[in-house]
């Protein structure tokens, strides 16, 4: 920035805060930390923590701070140049439990045993593309802009969709996951979650289940394609490691093989999503969500009502958790969307535009929330006006899927990201 | 019985027969045998060493800009920053600012009004 700085971090963060600072060239930047947390403190122990001790250096906060804007530069800190980061041999040999055992300890792995990505095995597995193995992919990183990307080629992503349990055929989804560029394991302190939306013939090609169980393990691509996600995400860029790369103070178990959604187009009333999104129904496309996770839907109000239960109502409920950071992805049985355009949407459009005009918070309530200054910026705006939650209808996202063993929908607080299609990997 | 009731005994047991056959098949691997296995990470970019900026030789009479990144509490922390330099660095000038854009995002208009009228900053960073 051209002017001497002090960072102020908390002791929580100091391995992301030291490499990072590393991966962006000032491995020695002169940062000072305080203890954990700042938020929720008074002032008085706010500034109690500034007459205090750096809790790494063990010196006094306030020299610390001064100290790091007039001490001289020593001549390590004004050096130039630069230098490639390894990430170990090529290849690893040894036996097969202590391969496992290696790629475990060594933060490759989703902590389960993996598939050994072998020379033969990776040659199967890139039988399932034309692409070639050294054609760059895309990029990733563990929170854009806040982390150096990392890029990954075809052959790399093959590597990681071998370990998934991946089947050749699999590939070409995972590579357009690969390519939308998103982790699924962000960094945040937040505990993200992580969805994919597929849409196209490609669901039945390779015998993905829309049905009953849907989103839980019962179909191996499902399981498979959503493992590789977190797999690449793990070894393409970084991201997942705790306390440098990966902060979410609770974690989340969808991390593991993230929301795996093939719309079950064949029983939805409406268009699909990717067909939303200006695709031909007969192209095969992957869509990603980002957000803070899903839960459920039964405790609506209004899936009581006889003889339609008011699932419009229900979700408008069912949405009330949610914070403005992330929009809605809302997943709904077959029987509920059949309930729905009884209840007159016509639509997926004119269901979010009823959700946009109904889904309302007072200023008062979004004033007491973490997200106020996003709901309430202007301080002039009465306590008892009621405020939408999202600006516009298209912050609600609605895909059909499962089994109609029971008119059941959840809802994520999660933002629709990218299209990618799945055809131009084959 | 079951049979005669439309129901595999498979069912029940909670696995199917196919894989039971399957599994009595299997040959097991040689635990002692060596294999070679790849490298599954992807590839980081060159780090390009940033020298530092040149270090004032003395705060006095300077103006600090406290530079808050949007987490949570950062700007009430600042200000007790700014507190302290009042009450033991009095030369000192302070001024608060919120960086624009997302935590991570460059803010030039900000840069520039540092350099302009400032000559050292803070940066809160964490919650």
């Amino acid at each position: 920035m051209g002017f001497p700085t002090a960072p102020l971090v908390t002791i929580a963060f100091k391995d992301l805060a030291k490499s990072n600072a590393a991966s962006r060239g000032m491995p020695l930047e002169r940062i000072c930390f305080t203890p954990h947390p700042v938020w929720g403190k008074t002032d008085a122990e706010m500034y109690a923590y500034l007459e205090g001790n750096d809790p790494v250096s063990g010196k006094p906060l306030m020299k610390e701070i001064t100290d790091a804007l007039t001490q001289p530069l020593t001549a390590d800190e004004k050096k130039t140049g630069s230098f490639d980061v390894s990430t170990g041999p090529p290849t690893y040999t040894d036996t097969a439990d202590a391969l496992q055992q290696y790629y475990l300890d060594n933060g490759m792995t989703d902590f389960m045993q993996i598939v050994l990505p072998t020379d033969e095995r990776l040659a199967a597995m890139l039988k399932g593309t034309s692409h070639k193995p050294d054609e760059i992919v895309g990029k990733m990183s563990p929170a854009r802009g806040s982390y150096p990307d990392w890029q990954f080629t075809v052959k790399q992503v093959a590597i990681n969709a071998v370990m998934a349990g991946a089947k050749p055929e699999y590939l070409p989804t995972i590579l357009a996951i690969a390519e939308t560029g998103l982790t699924s394991l962000s960094s945040s302190t937040n505990s993200f979650a992580t969805a994919a939306v597929i849409n196209g013939p490609v669901r039945d090609t390779l015998n993905m289940n829309y049905g009953i169980g849907a989103m839980g393990p019962f179909a191996q691509p499902n399981a498979a394609i959503g493992r590789a996600w977190t797999m690449l995400s793990r070894n393409l860029s970084n991201s997942g490691i705790p306390g440098q790369t990966y902060l979410g103070t609770l974690g989340n178990g969808v991390n593991y093989n993230n929301l795996i959604i093939a719309e079950n187009e064949k029983n939805s009333p409406w268009p699909s999503f990717s067909v939303q999104k200006g695709f031909k129904p007969e192209e095969n496309v992957v869509s990603v969500f980002v957000g803070f996770s899903i839960s459920q839907g039964q405790g609506g109000i209004g899936l009581g009502v006889k003889p339609v239960p008011q699932y419009d109502q229900a979700i408008a409920y069912n949405c009330i958790p949610f914070g403005p950071l992330f929009n809605a992805l809302i997943v709904l049985d077959p029987l509920v969307a059949q309930g729905l355009v009884e209840l007159g949407y016509k639509s997926k459009e004119q269901l979010a535009e009823w959700l946009q005009k109904n889904q309302t918070i007072s200023a008062k309530n979004a004033r007491s929330t973490l997200f106020a200054q996003r709901w309430v910026p202007d301080p002039k705006t009465p306590d008892d006006q009621m405020i939408p939650y999202y600006q516009k209808a298209d912050a609600y996202n609605f895909v059909v899927v499962g089994g109609q063993t029971n008119p059941y929908h959840m809802v994520a607080n999660m933002s629709y990201r990218v299209s990618i299609s799945i055809d131009k990997w084959a | 019985m079951l049979s005669l009731l439309g129901v595999s005994p498979a069912l029940l047991a909670g696995a199917s027969a196919k894989a039971k056959e399957k599994s009595s098949s299997t040959v097991a691997p040689v635990a002692s045998a060596k294999i070679t296995a790849l490298n599954p990470k992807g590839l980081p970019p060159p780090v390009q060493l940033v020298p530092m900026a040149p270090r004032l030789a003395s705060l006095d009479g300077k103006t600090i800009f406290l530079v808050s990144d949007g987490f949570p509490g950062a700007d009430h922390f600042l200000a007790q920053v700014g507190l302290w330099f009042q009450k033991n660095m009095p030369s000192v000038k302070t001024e608060y600012r919120l960086k624009a854009g997302q935590f991570a995002d460059d803010d030039p208009k900000l840069n520039a009004e540092i350099k302009a009228s400032g000559n050292a900053v803070i940066m809160a960073i964490g919650h």
